[in-house]
């Protein structure tokens, strides 16, 4: 699947916050958004993620051939995860019951993969910071989806938390999965990148 | 002392005795509210919802009436339902005065405010992550509705009980549109008006153990879901 924006203008009142001609991120790429405070990264995250619609502009998502609607989802995950008020395994189900698809296996699966089969019936507001992030993307994962968008996804994380998740992304990225963070340190997992964008005084700058 | 003491003990006794004109009494009561409260509950519940997430004119005029609303005094409504029910009225054609479904049509209107303001409430604290979160992972519209309405489950809870509270004791309205007729529009709360005018006490003050013992349901059923809401968002 490729994500395409063209001509997107997202203002704030009176004033542009970015303008951006043309930008497209495909599922195999895998891209580190950077650039200061306030520019509007989280701003751009949801727009490519259809949560915001830009104040003009257009984002189309083009599938591959033979590729189902399914199989384009984008799916964009908050700088502090949001968990329902559920269970930790019903909170993985989540996305398969909207899409009224029964699949216990591939929760039992995704929630392996997250190391959180032992937590699987605990509430989910109960879970540490690492866990959340992996309940985040273990949630994710069970849509097979085109592309992730990662706000922010190591603030607040101890090393070994974050060296999880670099190996959580990797394995996703091996399946198939691109992604974008933003992040502003370089960390382990901005290491993983292959593409930068940079974010600054409106514009953005593609970096090699 | 001692013959408040006897009254009591009388009551208690009537209470116990399963006496059918009180117990049929207190049905009316909970059959007239029960409805008015489904009926009022999601158009209610959207309104709020409405009133939370979307920006349009008059919106803030909207919040204002409503807010006031909340303070009308339950005799007022009763005055204007009769108003326009009775014969000479607009929809006197109706032949609703001193029925049931008049009595309901009284409640809707004495909850209705109340269920908005507290769901208005309760969707603007909500997370804004929420319906972000549902629709990211997959859901439409009416999903993320249903999943926001799930996750503020407590506090719409809270709104529904105290709506409930609100219309189960009140007695202007009924008593004006409903004409206190036994077997049909008596309740609680006319019942306990009438007998006491009458100086009758005893069936007065086994109704009012009724209503008592609800209150206090209603009122510990409010604070355990409010506490247990606000341990839900900021954590144990």
């Amino acid at each position: 699947m490729r994500l395409e924006l063209e001509h997107i203008c997202q203002r704030y009142g009176e004033q542009n916050l970015f303008v951006i001609d043309k930008l497209q991120l495909i599922s195999s790429d895998a891209v580190h958004l950077h650039g200061p405070n306030g520019v509007g990264k989280s701003t751009l995250m949801k727009i490519m993620a259809g949560l915001q619609k830009p104040t003009s502009g257009e984002v189309r998502r083009i599938p591959m051939v033979g590729e189902s609607l399914l199989q384009q989802a984008v799916i964009y995950l908050h700088q502090n995860t949001y968990l329902f008020d559920m269970d930790v395994r019903s909170n993985v189900e989540y996305g398969l019951r909207m899409r009224r698809e029964k699949n216990p296996n591939k929760v039992d699966q995704a929630l392996a993969w997250a190391g959180l089969e032992h937590l699987q019936y605990r509430q989910a507001h109960l879970l540490s910071g690492g866990e959340r992030q992996r309940l985040a993307l273990a949630r994710a994962l069970v849509l097979d989806p085109a592309l992730i968008l990662l706000d922010e996804p190591t603030s607040n994380l101890d090393t070994g938390s974050v060296a999880r998740i670099e190996e959580m992304l990797l394995d996703l990225h091996r399946r198939g999965t691109g992604f974008l963070l933003s992040c502003h340190q370089d960390n382990a997992l901005t290491k993983l990148c292959n593409k930068h964008w940079l974010l600054d005084q409106g514009k953005l700058t593609i970096q090699v | 002392m001692n013959d408040l003491w006897t009254t009591f003990s009388a009551a208690i006794g009537q209470l116990l005795s399963g006496d059918p004109e009180l117990w049929g009494i207190v049905g009316v009561s909970f059959s007239v509210s029960v409805s008015a409260l489904l009926i009022a509950l999601l158009p209610a519940l959207t309104t709020g919802f409405m009133l939370a997430y979307f920006r349009f004119p008059g919106r803030w005029a909207a919040i204002s009436v409503l807010n006031s609303l909340l303070a009308v005094p339950t005799v007022v409504v009763g005055l204007v339902l009769y108003m326009l029910l009775s014969r000479a009225g607009p929809l006197g054609d109706l032949n609703l005065l001193f029925t049931r479904p008049a009595m309901i049509i009284g409640q809707i209107l004495l909850c209705f405010p109340l269920l908005v303001a507290m769901s208005l409430s309760a969707f603007q604290a909500a997370d804004h992550r929420v319906l972000e979160t549902a629709k990211t992972l997959g859901a439409n519209p009416w999903q993320a509705f249903v999943t926001l309405l799930f996750e503020v489950r407590f506090a719409l809870l809270a709104a529904v009980v105290a709506a409930f509270g609100r219309i189960i004791a009140e007695v202007g309205s009924a008593m004006m549109v409903g004409g206190n007729i036994l077997h049909h529009t008596r309740n609680i709360t006319t019942a306990i008006a009438l007998e006491t005018g009458k100086g009758e006490f005893v069936q007065g003050v086994a109704l009012g153990i009724v209503l008592l013992v609800l209150a206090l349901v209603l009122n510990v059923s409010l604070g355990w879901m409010q506490s247990y809401s606000r341990v839900l968002r900021h954590g144990a």
